[in-house]
């Protein structure tokens, strides 16, 4: 606090003089940070700059990846209007996408708490629910349609035991998608580490003083917790968002011939991308389809980022 | 707060001063030793130095793997000036060519490559592949659904190498316990009715207290019941070569889904799901098949299964017989597929190539294939040979002259995706057939439209 | 903190409510975070014990309806079965190799960047920040022809290059670990890198000296991901690499299916992941102790 006082030169606002004249010390500071970006900024240009101009031009062409490709002008796009599967991916996407990202939030926070509990043996409760995040994807997914089997997997025995309805996961188009959401809940250690990390960095003095106060433990948690969380929430929305949309691997592994099964009901925005791209031979199409989302994520993420500002609490001060 | 401490840390910084351009030289030459060791892997050397190495790509996994792998021996123990050099490559669904795809465009794509043949039209419209009538491809030796299969537009682009045929599989013990005498369905008496089929599955369908079925006589769309098996047993064609049309709504194919609509709609649609469904999912335990296990009592499979069936279910006692027909006298109808080899564009060695393709597709090849692996030869001169066949597998080689096969089209893959999408709807009772077919056209003919006419052989 | 603790009053007539008090104390610290998260792991264990189970179960037990919880014949064999589907030993040497330069790559750049973006202020820097963000929303599958294009004109194809080279340059999803490193590193206070700016000490020298030791969860979790990722990683190595002898673990899985993929070895599989995770479970366990420790460390807080 009493730091609050000494000066904090580089965090004074950057006064707009005309974008070309800059002070001496904002000079120095553009120069030493893009020194420091430098790795990224030398990726960017050798690894992405020409496979991104590239995306864009063939999403005006049909092209099935050889020979010429044929430019067909917004050709793509528009066809996306009236393609019905397109539509079925973005429903599906989204539905997706709605549902794993909060639940995702929620139930990685009730880990991260969890795994912060000050017990003996916490080390072993974090290496179990961190296990299914290390176990590769491929592996996992087929362990896990063997829990979900609609009469003899574990999970379909227990609702039965609790006396509830027996759901056939993967196979009903109805609860297929839902299959997935849950799946993605294995992945939940992956983002608890990452907030068990910020809880960590939460000062116990904090605590302490609020205990002194008298606050309960839930008051505690909504008024220094979360709060003191927000940065890496804001990173879980927007890598959750990002992801969730993005969602492939799993459902490619999962739904057997074709990709998306049953009936259309986990067509995945990527998964229709990747087949347009590498089964169908429409490369062109593909790109499009790829920018669309892309636009879609990107407006999605600046949402959240604005939104921010609201929310969001930096120093831990 | 920590006022102390971070006093002591900016004294810290004073004393320990890290060397910044030392630093720097450390984490370049890691980078550079990421390199070095990465570029020394590379120089390896797989095999000793020859002339040529054609390499060959190939999804097939163990035990034909195997197979492959000794072939491709005994075909360079002979081979004069070359050397075949098999690579495999992660399986994946046979219409997914992203690893060929890439590496082609790259200049780094195989000379030979192993394609389900049924792809092979719409891999040589994208152009992929390589025109073989230059090299004096003559399809000539092998059984007419392989030669369609291998040619587009009038041209060979691929030669094929094993195939398959689907036939129903009965279980003894299961049809013996519902008192039905399984000899009614061997073969020499000739092909029953779909419906007779239902009627004998009827008595061995099994639920528990909560109306889950523990075991059923006959599931339509399990293993190989697809869209194609049922439309070619009602007569279907799924192609109008005549319109350039795909005719995935026409009335054979409306029976025959309208059979396995009603057929489901009876048992209940979800439960004979719940009960088949998971088989169907690509990481279900071949073990845990019922008709393995013991719990399903007819189904519709391919010749591959008599293995299956050999490694996990050795003392099953089951029969092989016709595909059931639609109605009393018709004429049974199964339908082929299988594998196909191809020279990729941008191949570096196609004489080699070729001369080992002619070799590997070829009599001599396909004799050791079809020995080893008991899968099915293309060349029509093999298939009298009965030597090659034992027991189970003769039905099979019998079968394939008159079998059918998926129309090569340059969109066989969404063809393919679009009918199976419709048969879900069906078979799950969530459209009918007539719309549901309907759809599959709408979708899958603007992209055939701009291939039209399209010649097959 | 010993102020903030009632002095207890010895009378016997409250000793039995203090003795009440101090069991629900206990309660809440000793037993209702066990009964919360003991069922929790049993969610979580599930999957690796089924894993396990499978992996020891023969053929025939595989085939038992329903499955048993536990096989009645251990079929070891099923172990030494796997690791001969595929070279298992030097995909691992492979897959160790690529691990461990991707996260040098990661571990060296990472924070640098991350600490452009967040703890020097230079106009632009915002914008270009979700530019960064922004190359991970693109759609991977439409950016690997075009990518492959460049490794092929580089001469990189079939090389560990591809899989190692650009992630020292940040190459997605780099960004999101740049995005957490920033998170983090926005949240430490100012007042000591500004000190020890006004006494001279460079940029480079407060990111290691200042900002990465009260970082270290945060270091630790991006290391654990980007190991992770190249461990687990199937795309990549599928695409780049051409040859048996270069492949990696996660492309080694895919040999247990059939080629028509609907006949799987199950049993294998699971033997098989179970030995490819059990390297990743061991960096776990030692990566944990870093969130925990981290802070003491750093002594800042």
């Amino acid at each position: 606090m009493v730091a609050e006082t000494i000066v904090a030169p580089s965090r004074a606002p950057a006064k707009r003089r005309g974008h070309l004249r800059l002070s001496r010390r904002e000079r120095r500071n553009l120069a030493v940070g893009l020194l420091f970006i430098s790795p990224w900024l030398i990726g960017f240009l050798v690894f992405l700059v020409y496979p991104i101009v590239y995306t864009i031009r063939i999403s005006f062409t049909r092209y099935t990846g050889f020979g010429e490709p044929e430019w067909i002008g917004l050709d793509n796009y528009r066809n996306m209007l009236h393609d019905d599967l397109f539509w079925t991916a973005v429903y599906n996407t989204l539905y997706y996408t709605a549902l794993a990202v909060p639940i995702g939030a929620v139930v990685a926070m009730i880990l991260a708490l969890a795994m912060n509990q000050p017990l003996p043996e916490v080390p072993i409760y974090r290496a179990i629910i961190y296990i299914p995040s290390v176990i590769p994807l491929f592996t996992l997914t087929f362990v896990y349609q063997n829990l979900v089997h609609p009469t003899q997997g574990v999970f379909n025995r227990f609702l039965i035991w609790l006396g509830l309805p027996n759901i056939n996961w993967f196979g009903d188009p109805r609860y297929a998608k839902l299959a997935l959401v849950l799946l993605a809940q294995y992945g939940a250690g992956q983002v608890a580490v990452i907030f068990l990390a910020a809880l960590k960095g939460i000062p116990a003095s904090l605590y302490e003083a609020a205990s002194l106060d008298g606050a309960s433990a839930w008051r505690r948690f909504w008024g220094i917790t979360l709060p003191l969380m927000t940065p890496v929430i804001l990173y879980d929305l927007i890598l959750g968002v990002s992801l969730g949309l993005q969602i492939f691997t799993q459902v490619y592994i999962i739904s057997g011939d074709p990709p998306g099964g049953p009936a259309n009901s986990t067509l995945m925005y990527v998964v229709y991308l990747y087949n347009n791209a590498f089964r169908f031979g429409a490369m062109g199409y593909a790109a499009a389809l790829a920018w669309v989302l892309f636009v879609v994520t990107l407006v999605l993420a600046l949402l959240i980022f604005r939104s921010s500002r609201w929310w969001v609490h930096y120093e831990t001060t | 707060m920590g006022n102390d401490a971070w006093r002591d840390l900016v004294r810290k910084l004073r004393s320990r001063r890290i060397d910044r351009r030392e630093f720097m030289k450390r984490a370049s030459a890691l980078g550079a030793g990421a390199m070095a060791i990465s570029g020394a892997l590379r120089q390896v050397p797989t095999r000793a130095q020859e002339p040529t190495t054609v390499t060959f790509w190939t999804t097939f996994t163990d035990p034909d793997l195997s197979i492959l792998q000794s072939m491709v021996e005994t075909y360079n123990s002979q081979a004069q000036g070359h050397q075949v050099e098999l690579v495999q490559i992660p399986p994946a669904q046979v219409t997914d060519v992203t690893k060929l795809m890439t590496a082609v465009r790259g200049g780094t794509g195989p000379d030979v490559y192993h394609l389900d043949r049924f792809i092979v039209a719409q891999r040589a419209a994208d152009g992929l592949l390589q025109d073989l009538s230059g090299l004096g491809a003559d399809l000539s030796p092998y059984i007419a659904f392989a030669r369609a299969e291998a040619t587009f537009n009038g041209k060979p682009y691929a030669l094929p190498f094993d195939t398959d045929a689907r036939a129903l599989y009965y279980r003894h013990d299961l049809l013996q316990s519902a008192g039905i005498d399984p000899a009614e369905l061997d073969p020499a008496n000739g092909p029953v009715t779909w419906d007779r089929i239902a009627e004998i599955a009827g008595p061995l369908n099994q639920q528990d207290s909560a109306g889950n079925y523990t075991r059923m006589g006959f599931i339509p769309w399990v293993n190989q019941g697809w869209h194609y098996t049922f439309g070619f047993s009602w007569g279907a064609s799924f192609f109008d070569e005549a319109t350039c049309t795909v005719t995935p709504d026409e009335q054979a194919m409306v029976d025959a889904s309208t059979w396995v609509q009603n057929y489901c709609i009876e048992l209940d649609a979800a439960k004979v799901n719940a009960f088949g469904g998971p088989t169907m999912q690509p990481g279900f335990p071949v073990q845990q098949h019922p008709f393995i296990v013991g719990t399903l009592a007819m189904q519709i499979t391919g010749d591959w299964a008599i293995n299956q069936m050999e490694t996990y279910a050795p003392d099953a006692e089951y029969g092989i017989t016709w595909m059931p027909v639609p109605k009393e006298g018709d004429q049974s109808v199964t339908w082929a597929g299988g594998w196909s080899v191809v020279i990729p564009q941008g191949a570096k060695h196609v004489e080699e190539a070729w001369t080992f393709m002619q070799w590997f597709a070829g009599e001599p090849g396909q004799r050791i294939y079809t020995k080893e692996s008991k899968h099915l030869p293309t060349i029509e001169a093999l298939l009298s040979d009965t030597e090659l066949f034992e027991g189970r597998h003769q039905f099979f080689a019998e079968l394939l002259p008159t079998a059918k096969n998926r129309p090569p089209l340059p969109v066989g893959a969404k063809y393919w995706d679009e009918l199976t999408v419709a048969w879900q709807k069906i078979y799950l009772n969530e459209e009918e057939p007539a719309s549901a077919l309907a759809t599959v056209k709408e979708r899958v003919q603007p992209d055939l439209q701009r291939f039209c006419p399209i010649e097959m052989s | 903190m010993a102020n903030a603790v009632p002095v207890e009053r010895a009378q016997p007539a409250v000793r039995a409510s203090a003795r009440r008090q101090w069991l629900a104390k206990y309660a809440r610290r000793e037993i209702v975070p066990r009964l919360l998260l003991i069922p929790l792991c049993g969610f979580y264990l599930l999957p690796f014990y089924w894993m396990l189970v499978n992996a020891l179960k023969t053929n025939e037990e595989l085939s038992i309806y329903p499955p048993s919880w536990f096989p009645d014949e251990i079929a070891w064999s099923n172990f030494s079965r796997a690791v001969e589907v595929f070279p298992f030993w030097r995909f691992l040497g492979n897959t160790s190799l690529i691990t461990v330069f991707t996260v040098i790559g990661v571990a060296l750049t990472n924070p640098i960047v991350a600490y452009g973006f967040s703890r020097i202020e230079w106009p632009g820097r915002d914008t270009i920040f979700y530019l960064v963000l922004a190359t991970v929303f693109i759609p991977y599958p439409a950016l690997i022809v075009a990518l492959f294009d460049i490794f092929a004109q580089l001469g990189w194809v079939n090389t560990f290059k591809p899989l190692i080279v650009p992630f020292f340059f940040c190459f997605i999803p780099s960004p999101f670990w740049i995005f957490l490193l920033r998170q983090f590193f926005l949240r430490i206070p100012h007042e000591i890198s500004d000190a020890a700016r006004l006494d001279g000490a460079s940029e480079l020298r407060i990111l290691y000296q200042i900002i990465m030791p009260q970082s270290w969860p945060a270091l630790s979790a991006v290391s654990l991901f980007a190991a992770l990722h190249a461990w687990n990683d199937f795309l990549g190595p599928l695409l780049y690499l051409q040859d048996t002898s270069k492949y990696t673990l996660s492309i080694g899985l895919t040999f247990f299916q059939s080629q028509s993929r609907y006949d799987i070895q199950f049993n294998l599989l699971m033997a098989a992941s179970a030995l490819v995770i059990l390297p990743v479970v061991l960096i776990f366990l030692s990566f944990q102790r870093a969130f925990v420790e981290g802070v003491t460390v750093s002594g800042i807080k």
